[in-house]
C-alpha cells in the first residue's frame, strides 16, 4: 500500500531520535553530580508548602545575616511535594535539606545512598540528637543511623467531638472504651445526625481506624513484623479480629452511607462535625487549627471536645499507644556543597526562638524544651494535653503509608478505602496488605 | 468575513488527492512557499514533543524509579501490563469517557451553537456568559464543582429526593456521570462556539428555499443544518475524543480515580504508576499504550472524514 | 430573515444558562465570604456577610509576582506561536506536496500526544539544558504542545482563502513572501486571533509542566500559587475561589476585548 511507504520516513527519524533520546538519559543519570554542580553559597532547603512557611522564612532571614552562604527556601505546594521530591533528588537540582516524614518516606534515598548519615554532626553537637524526645528522633533512624533532624512538630491523631451534639444525644462525654463508642453511635443515630465524620473520599482518614484499632487489638508489633517482611501477620487471628470489630463499626452506620463522598481536605467532614451534624471525628492533632480557621466560634464555644482513642477490652497494645505523623525531618543530601552551613542550619531546630514560634502557630515540636513554652500557645491546654500523650506514648507508629516506601501508598490506602466501603471482604485486605 | 465567500462548487473526485487540481492555476506557482516555511515549528515540535515522546518509548523497556541508573528490562514492563486488569479497565473506560463526552455535548452544543447564531441581541449576552467555563483551568473547576457537589453541604443535600444520601462519588456509574457532566460543563461553551460560527455561515437561501417547499422544523434542521455543520462536527468531535483520552486534572481532583479503580481512567493510570508508585518504566509504557490509542483513534478519524486531503473547508458541502 | 422561534433550542438555552451560572455564582458569593460563613452555610446559602479578606489574602500571598510570572509566560507562548505557526500553515495550505500533507498529519497526530504522557522525560530535557526553575524552561514545552491545535486551526482559516485571490497576487507579481504578508496574513487575522487566544490560555493555565518544571518562589506561575492554598489539612475554599476569580479578570478581559476575533476565527475552526 502506497500509505505503508510515507509511513516509511518518519519511522526512520524516529530511530535517529531514539539514539538520541537514549543517550540524553544516559547522561542525566550516569555521573554522580558533583558538588561543584551545585549552586556556589547557596544551601537548598526543600519544604512543604503550608502555613508553617512564614516561620520558616523568618527563620531564613535571620540565619542569612549572619551566614555567608545564603540559604534559600523552597515550598512546594502540599499535595505534590513527594513527586516533586523523588523527580529532583538524584539530579543536579536537588535540595541540600528536604522536609520529610522520616520512616519509609527516606529508606529509598537512604538504600540509594544518597542521603548524608548524620552521626558525625551529632558527635561535634549532641544536642542535636539529646534535645529531642527519643520515641519522635528514632523515626528518622535507619539502620542504626541518623538521617534526619526533627523539625515542626508532632501529630498524633486523636478523637475529635462535638460535646453538644454528644450531650444532646445522651452521650456521656467521650468514649473509654470500644464498647461506650459503639453504644454512643447507637445513641447519636437515634438522634438523627451522623455518629462519625469521615472523610473516605481522601482515603487516608480512613487509615486512621485501621491503624488504631489494629494497635489496641495486636499491639504494634504485628505492624512492625509486617513491614520487616513478616507478611502472614496480616492473615493472623488478630489480624481478623480488627477487621472484624471495624466491619461490625461500619457496618452499624456509624459513618453514615456516604462517607466516600466526603472529603476532609475541602472542609466537607471537619464541618460536619462543627456544625453539629456529627459526633465525632478521628483526625491528626492539626484538626484542631482547622477547625480554628473554619469555625472559630465552634472553637470558641469550648464544644470541640478532644480525647485518646478508645481502649479495646483484652487487646496486647498499650491504651496510652498512639499512632499519627511522629514528626517532620529535615535530612540532608550526601553530595552537598556546604556542609558546615547546614550544621548550622540544622542545630536551630532546637533553638528556645524557633520552638517558641513553632508552638506560637499550633505546631508542637518534639524537643525537650518544649513543655516550658507550652503557655505561649494558643490554646495551652490543648498544646499541654498533646503534649502529654506523646511524652507518656510507650509506642508511637507512624502512619503505615509513611512507614512503608511512597510507592506503596496507593495501595495501601486502596485496601482500606475498599474494605470500608465494602468492596472488598477481609480476605481482600489481608491479601492486599500481604501483596505490598 | 467567510460568510461572504460565495459558495464552492462541488467536491473534488475523491482519489485525485495528490495531484493538484489543475483550477489551482499554474500561474500561482511562483507564490507557492517551500518546504522552508514549515521548518521553525517542525523543528520546535521535534524537539519539545517528539524526543520526549520517543524517551519515553525507551523509558518503558527500562526499570527506574527516578534514582539511580535506569536498567533495561527487555519486555518486563509490557508484560506486566499485559496481565494488569486495570490498565485494560482503564482503556475501557477512557473508550466509555470519550463516548458518553461526545454523546453529551454534541447534541448541546449543536443545539446551542445554532441557537446563539441567531440575531436576537439578548442571544450575545448569554453567549458570553456561556463562554466563561472556558476561561477557568480544569484545576479551578474540578475544586468549584467538588465543593459543590459535597453530599452534606452541597447541592444534593438540597434536592434529596433527586440525589438520596448524595453519595455520588461511591457508585462508579454516579461518579462517572460527574466526570462526564462537569466536562461537559466546561467544554460545551468551546464546541458551542464553533456550531455557532459554522451556523452562521449557512447560507439563508437554503432555509428560504425549505420553507417555500414547507418543510417544517424538524426536516429543516436534519435536511439543511445538519449536513451543513458536516465539517464542524468532525472537527469538534476530533477535539472531544482527543480531550476526553487526555482528561485528567477533572479524574484527580473529582474522583482520584475512586471509587476504588472505578473511574481510572489510561491517563490518570499512567500518573499513578509514574508519580505515586514512582515506576518510571510502567508509567512509560501506560503512556505509550495511551499515545497508540490516540493516535489510531485520531488515524481512523483522519481517514474516515479525509480531513487531511480537504483541499477546502468548502469542500463536501 | 424571519423565523419561529426555536422553543426546544431556546429552553435548552434557558436551562444551560442555570447550570453554567449556578457554580459562578457560588464562586463570587464564596469568594467575598468569611471561611467561617462558607463552612457553616455551604457552598449554597446566600452570603449573609461581605468582606474582601480573602481577596486581601491572595494579594499577600506573593500573587502580584505570579501574576507577573504568568503574563511572561502568556506572552512567550503567544510569541511563539504567532512566529512559527502562520508560516507552517501557510506552507500546509499552499505548499500541498506530499511532504506537506505528512507534516500537516504529523502535527494532527500530535494532537494525541498528551503533555502528561512526556513529562518524566521533559523534565530530563530542560534539566539538561540548564532550562530548570526558569520560566522559559515552562513557555517553550508549553508553546511546543500548543502547536497542534493552533495549527489544525490556522490552517481552518487559511484554506478559505481562494485560489482566485492567490491568482490576483501574482498576477500582480507578488512573490511568496508578500503574498504572505499582504494577503494571507490580513485576511487570516480571524484564526490568527483565535490562536493567540489558545496559546494565551495554555500559558495562562498551564498546570502540570510548572509543577514539574519549577520550585523556587521567584518562578511560581498562579495555577501554582492556587494550589498553595490546598494543604495536607484541609483547603481553604473562599481562599482558593477569590485566587481563581482574580486569576479569571485578566483572561476575561482580553475575552471581552478579542470576543468579535475570536468567534470569528472559531468559525474557521469549524471550517466554515
Amino acid at each position: 500500500m502506497r500509505n505503508n511507504r510515507s509511513w516509511l520516513k518518519p519511522a526512520t527519524a524516529a530511530a535517529g531520535a531514539l539514539a538520541l533520546g537514549m543517550s540524553m538519559a544516559a547522561c542525566s543519570n550516569s555521573g554522580e553530580s558533583a558538588a561543584s554542580n551545585r549552586p556556589e553559597n547557596e544551601v537548598h532547603v526543600l519544604v512543604y508548602g503550608d502555613a508553617a512557611n512564614d516561620v520558616e522564612r523568618a527563620m531564613v532571614d535571620k540565619f542569612n545575616e549572619t551566614s555567608d552562604v545564603k540559604v534559600v527556601l523552597d515550598t512546594i505546594p502540599g499535595a505534590d511535594y513527594q513527586q516533586k521530591l523523588q523527580t529532583v533528588i538524584d539530579t543536579d537540582s536537588a535540595p541540600d535539606i528536604f522536609f520529610n516524614w522520616g520512616g519509609g518516606s527516606i529508606t529509598d534515598y537512604v538504600d540509594a545512598g544518597l542521603l548524608m548519615p548524620l552521626d558525625d554532626f551529632i558527635e561535634e553537637d549532641p544536642r542535636l540528637k539529646d534535645a529531642f524526645l527519643p520515641s519522635v528522633f528514632d523515626t528518622a533512624v535507619v539502620d542504626g543511623q541518623a538521617y534526619g533532624i526533627p523539625m515542626r512538630g508532632t501529630q498524633p491523631v486523636m478523637l475529635f467531638s462535638n460535646e453538644e451534639v454528644l450531650a444532646s444525644a445522651g452521650v456521656d462525654g467521650a468514649p473509654e472504651t470500644w464498647d461506650e463508642l459503639l453504644d454512643a453511635v447507637e445513641k447519636l443515630k437515634a438522634a438523627g445526625v451522623t455518629p462519625i465524620a469521615l472523610g473516605g473520599a481522601d482515603e487516608w482518614p480512613t487509615l486512621m481506624w485501621v491503624e488504631y484499632v489494629y494497635d489496641r487489638v495486636a499491639g504494634p508489633e504485628l505492624f512492625e513484623s509486617a513491614l520487616a517482611g513478616d507478611t502472614e501477620v496480616w492473615d493472623s487471628e488478630e489480624s481478623r479480629e480488627a477487621l472484624g470489630m471495624l466491619r461490625e463499626l461500619v457496618d452499624s452506620g456509624a459513618f453514615g452511607t456516604n462517607f466516600q463522598s466526603v472529603k476532609f481536605t475541602d472542609g466537607g467532614s471537619a464541618s460536619l462535625l462543627s456544625s453539629g451534624q456529627a459526633g465525632f471525628e478521628l483526625m491528626g492533632s492539626w484538626a484542631y487549627s482547622t477547625h480554628q480557621d473554619a469555625a472559630p466560634e465552634f472553637v470558641e464555644s469550648g464544644a470541640l471536645g478532644y480525647s485518646e482513642f478508645p481502649t479495646i477490652d483484652g487487646g496486647k497494645g498499650d491504651p496510652a499507644n498512639l499512632v499519627g505523623n511522629t514528626n517532620n525531618f529535615y535530612s540532608v543530601l550526601a553530595n552537598t556543597r556546604y556542609p558546615d552551613t547546614v550544621r548550622d542550619f540544622l542545630k536551630l531546630m532546637y533553638s528556645d526562638d524557633f520552638v517558641q514560634e513553632q508552638v506560637a502557630i499550633g505546631n508542637l515540636p518534639t524537643t525537650t524544651n518544649t513543655e516550658q513554652f507550652l503557655d505561649a500557645s494558643a490554646d495551652p491546654d490543648y498544646a499541654r494535653f498533646q503534649y502529654g500523650l506523646v511524652e507518656q506514648a510507650p509506642a508511637f507508629q507512624l502512619s503505615w503509608d509513611q512507614a512503608y516506601p511512597p510507592s506503596a501508598t496507593p495501595a495501601i490506602h486502596g485496601a482500606m478505602s475498599d474494605f470500608f466501603s465494602g468492596r472488598i471482604d477481609e480476605d481482600g485486605f489481608i491479601a492486599a496488605m500481604q501483596g505490598l | 468575513m467567510t460568510a461572504l465567500l460565495p459558495p464552492k462548487p462541488p467536491a473534488l473526485p475523491d482519489g485525485s488527492e495528490r495531484v493538484r487540481p489543475a483550477a489551482a492555476g499554474r500561474s500561482a506557482r511562483s507564490t507557492r512557499p517551500g518546504l522552508a516555511w514549515t521548518l521553525p515549528a517542525t523543528v520546535f515540535f521535534l524537539l519539545f514533543a517528539v524526543i520526549p515522546l520517543i524517551a519515553v518509548v525507551v523509558l518503558s523497556f527500562m526499570s527506574w524509579r527516578g534514582i539511580g541508573e535506569p536498567k533495561f528490562v527487555g519486555m518486563e514492563n509490557w508484560q506486566e501490563l499485559a496481565g494488569d486488569p486495570v490498565m485494560l479497565k482503564s482503556l475501557w473506560l477512557s473508550l466509555l469517557f470519550i463516548v458518553l463526552g461526545v454523546a453529551t455535548q454534541t447534541p448541546v452544543s449543536m443545539l446551542l451553537g445554532v441557537w446563539a447564531a441567531g440575531p436576537q441581541r439578548n442571544r450575545a449576552v448569554l453567549s458570553a456568559i456561556y463562554f466563561v467555563p472556558l476561561l477557568l483551568s480544569s484545576a479551578a473547576i474540578s475544586v468549584l464543582w467538588r465543593a459543590l457537589l459535597d453530599p452534606n453541604f452541597g447541592v444534593p443535600s438540597q434536592f434529596r429526593w433527586l440525589f438520596g444520601d448524595g453519595n455520588l462519588f461511591g457508585h462508579q456509574a454516579t461518579a462517572i456521570g460527574v466526570i462526564i457532566f462537569v466536562s461537559m460543563w466546561q467544554f460545551t461553551p468551546f464546541h458551542t462556539l464553533i456550531y455557532q460560527g459554522a451556523a452562521r455561515a449557512i447560507p439563508q437561501v437554503l432555509y428560504q428555499a425549505a420553507e417555500i417547499d414547507g418543510a417544517g422544523r424538524a426536516r429543516t434542521f436534519f435536511s439543511i443544518t445538519l449536513p451543513q455543520l458536516r465539517n464542524s462536527i468532525i472537527t469538534s468531535v476530533i477535539l472531544m475524543v482527543v480531550g476526553g483520552l487526555t482528561t485528567f486534572e477533572t479524574v484527580l481532583i473529582l474522583t482520584n480515580g475512586g471509587p476504588g479503580t472505578d473511574t481510572t481512567i489510561t491517563a490518570f493510570y499512567m500518573f499513578e504508576q509514574a508519580f505515586r508508585r514512582f515506576d518510571f518504566g510502567i508509567g512509560a509504557a501506560v503512556a505509550l499504550v495511551l499515545v497508540i490509542v490516540a493516535t489510531t483513534i485520531s488515524l481512523i478519524m483522519v481517514k474516515v472524514s479525509g480531513y487531511d486531503k480537504m483541499r477546502s473547508t468548502l469542500e463536501g458541502v | 430573515m424571519r423565523t419561529r422561534p426555536n422553543y426546544i433550542a431556546g429552553a435548552a438555552a434557558v436551562v444551560w444558562l442555570l447550570i453554567v451560572a449556578l457554580p459562578l455564582y457560588v464562586m463570587i458569593a464564596a469568594s467575598v465570604q468569611t471561611r467561617s460563613d462558607f463552612s457553616a452555610g455551604g457552598p449554597l446559602s446566600f452570603p449573609t456577610s461581605f468582606t474582601l479578606e480573602n481577596y486581601a489574602g491572595v494579594f499577600q500571598s506573593g500573587f502580584g509576582l505570579y501574576f507577573l510570572n504568568t503574563l511572561i509566560v502568556t506572552g512567550g507562548v503567544v510569541g511563539i506561536v504567532l512566529l512559527v505557526v502562520p508560516p507552517l500553515a501557510y506552507a500546509i495550505v499552499r505548499n500541498q506536496s506530499r511532504t506537506t500533507t505528512l507534516i500537516f498529519r504529523f502535527f494532527l497526530l500530535g494532537l494525541a500526544i498528551p503533555v502528561q504522557a512526556v513529562i518524566v522525560p521533559m523534565f530530563y530535557l530542560i534539566n539538561t539544558v540548564g532550562l530548570y526553575d526558569t520560566l522559559l524552561g515552562i513557555i517553550l514545552p508549553t508553546a511546543a504542545f500548543a502547536l497542534p491545535i493552533c495549527t489544525l486551526i490556522l490552517s481552518g482559516t487559511m484554506r478559505d482563502i481562494t485560489p482566485e485571490l492567490y491568482e490576483a497576487m501574482a498576477v500582480d507579481g507578488a512573490g511568496t513572501w508578500r503574498t504572505f504578508l499582504r494577503l494571507v496574513l490580513p485576511l487570516s487575522k480571524p484564526g490568527i486571533s483565535t490562536i493567540a487566544v489558545f496559546a494565551a490560555l495554555q500559558g495562562w493555565n498551564g498546570f502540570l509542566l510548572p509543577l514539574i518544571l519549577t520550585q523556587s518562589e521567584s518562578t511560581r506561575v498562579i495555577t501554582l500559587g492556587l494550589f498553595n492554598f490546598q494543604t495536607q489539612y484541609g483547603i481553604n475554599v473562599p481562599g482558593i475561589l477569590a485566587a481563581v476569580m482574580l486569576s479569571m479578570i485578566p483572561v476575561l478581559l482580553v475575552y471581552l476585548f478579542a470576543r468579535r476575533a475570536l468567534v470569528q476565527g472559531l468559525m474557521g475552526a469549524g471550517g466554515k
